[in-house]
């Protein structure tokens, strides 16, 4: 059964209203999830105001403001500040995406920031991952073939069979997908969730791998691929607009043609 | 800097971020859980239907007992509810039959047809009163 309320030491407790900053017109409140597992004292909620004028224009900026120039403590992971590292991902205005490409502009009131939902959080906005990436590992993500490679050359692609690949190859496993979805938050020790299936189905499209049935048979059964409902907030979720329900519903299709 | 433990001691110790608590709601994840909720309450309702069946077998008395129950204030209200659950659950179970081809599973298709399953179902459930009241003067 699931449980939908917060464990005591995850409830979030009012936390440190730092100072307004003097001389600004232009001023955004943000609300800032933090823990400090040294402190003992669980989770807060920091107010900090950033002026707009003085900061750049997407929310991963105001976040290097915060921490340039008013509280050095807060962590977040960031790291290409351009949608290509999947770093900073984290729920921001009730929505998982990157911090780096979410505009100020499009939040109207208080920025509210989050660690990505239901993980083990490390430090503030950095969220234990290891577990996704265990799953990541699970279903082998790479080339499995059996035939011998050409001589002296790659395994070719047809145009139309490198499209296919088109949708899946660009994800960056920033798990915003993973953890905007409702089945992964109740299920995730076993349920692969939609950024591990994405990239599970990656390699069945792929025409040059070779294990597409064991593939499917791996992930073919209620706990993994058909714990997916269909609810479709991970294409709703991702930051690079790619479609892992999509990707789901064509896996789940495969393991049911492999019944017949 | 921190390192990435595995959910053993450490991880049990670590807080949960929140989830329900702060993801605004979505068009997705609402008709999501509407689809499962009206699921449940039409289970409860296919019992009431057969309880009725029951009443119209067992004679005439207990017929008008259960019309009377069916027709009283308490009763009909029941009976919208599950009339809206029951056209809610069929139009988006249309919804997921053809999301199961693979189909209608982009971002904009999602929220059109999602909003179509809305509409349709206040549409519907209004269309099958109006005529049921029609129907009994």
């Amino acid at each position: 059964m699931a449980k939908f309320r917060l464990p005591r030491n995850s409830r979030v407790r009012v936390g440190k209203a730092h100072p307004v900053p003097q001389g600004s017109a232009r001023r955004t409140r943000f609300k800032i999830y933090r823990h400090d597992p040294d402190s003992g004292a669980g989770p807060r909620l920091d107010t900090f105001e950033v002026d707009r004028d003085t900061c750049g224009e997407m929310v991963l900026d105001a976040l290097i403001t915060i921490k340039d120039d008013m509280d050095s403590t807060l962590v977040f992971r960031r790291s290409c500040r351009e949608g290509v590292c999947g770093s900073c991902a984290m729920n921001i205005d009730g929505v998982n995406t990157l911090a780096c490409t979410k505009p100020l502009d499009d939040i109207s009131g208080d920025v509210r920031v989050y660690p990505l939902p239901h993980m083990r959080v490390i430090r503030d906005l950095v969220t234990d991952i290891s577990h996704v990436y265990g799953q990541l590992a699970s279903v082998k993500p790479w080339l499995r073939s059996q035939s011998a490679a050409p001589e002296a050359r790659e395994r070719l692609q047809s145009p139309d069979e490198r499209e296919k690949l088109d949708g899946l190859y660009e994800c960056i496993l920033c798990f915003c997908c993973q953890t905007a979805c409702p089945s992964y938050w109740w299920n995730s020790e076993t349920f692969p969730g939609p950024a591990v299936l994405l990239q599970a189905y990656r390699w069945v499209a792929d025409s040059r791998d070779e294990a597409g049935d064991e593939r499917i048979a791996e992930l073919d059964g209620a706990d993994e691929l058909f714990r997916c409902r269909t609810i479709v907030n991970c294409t709703n979720a991702c930051p690079k607009g790619l479609n892992p329900a999509r990707a789901i519903a064509e896996a789940k299709k495969r393991a049911a043609q492999s019944h017949r | 800097m921190s390192t990435a433990q595995p959910d053993g001691e450490a991880g049990a110790a670590r807080p949960l971020s929140p989830h329900l608590q702060v993801y605004r709601p979505q068009i997705t994840s609402v008709l999501s859980i509407a689809h499962r909720l009206t699921g449940a309450l039409l289970s409860i309702g296919i019992a009431c239907l057969v309880a009725w069946l029951v009443a119209a077998a067992a004679g005439p008395e207990s017929f008008a007992a259960a019309r009377e129950i069916a027709g009283s204030w308490p009763g009909l209200v029941l009976l919208f509810i599950w009339s809206l659950c029951l056209v809610y659950h069929l139009l988006n179970g249309i919804r997921h039959m053809v999301w199961d081809t693979g189909r209608g599973l982009e971002l904009t298709p999602v929220r059109v047809s999602g909003w179509a399953v809305v509409g349709g179902t206040v549409l519907l459930t209004a269309l099958a009163w109006v005529l049921g009241a029609m129907v009994a003067g």
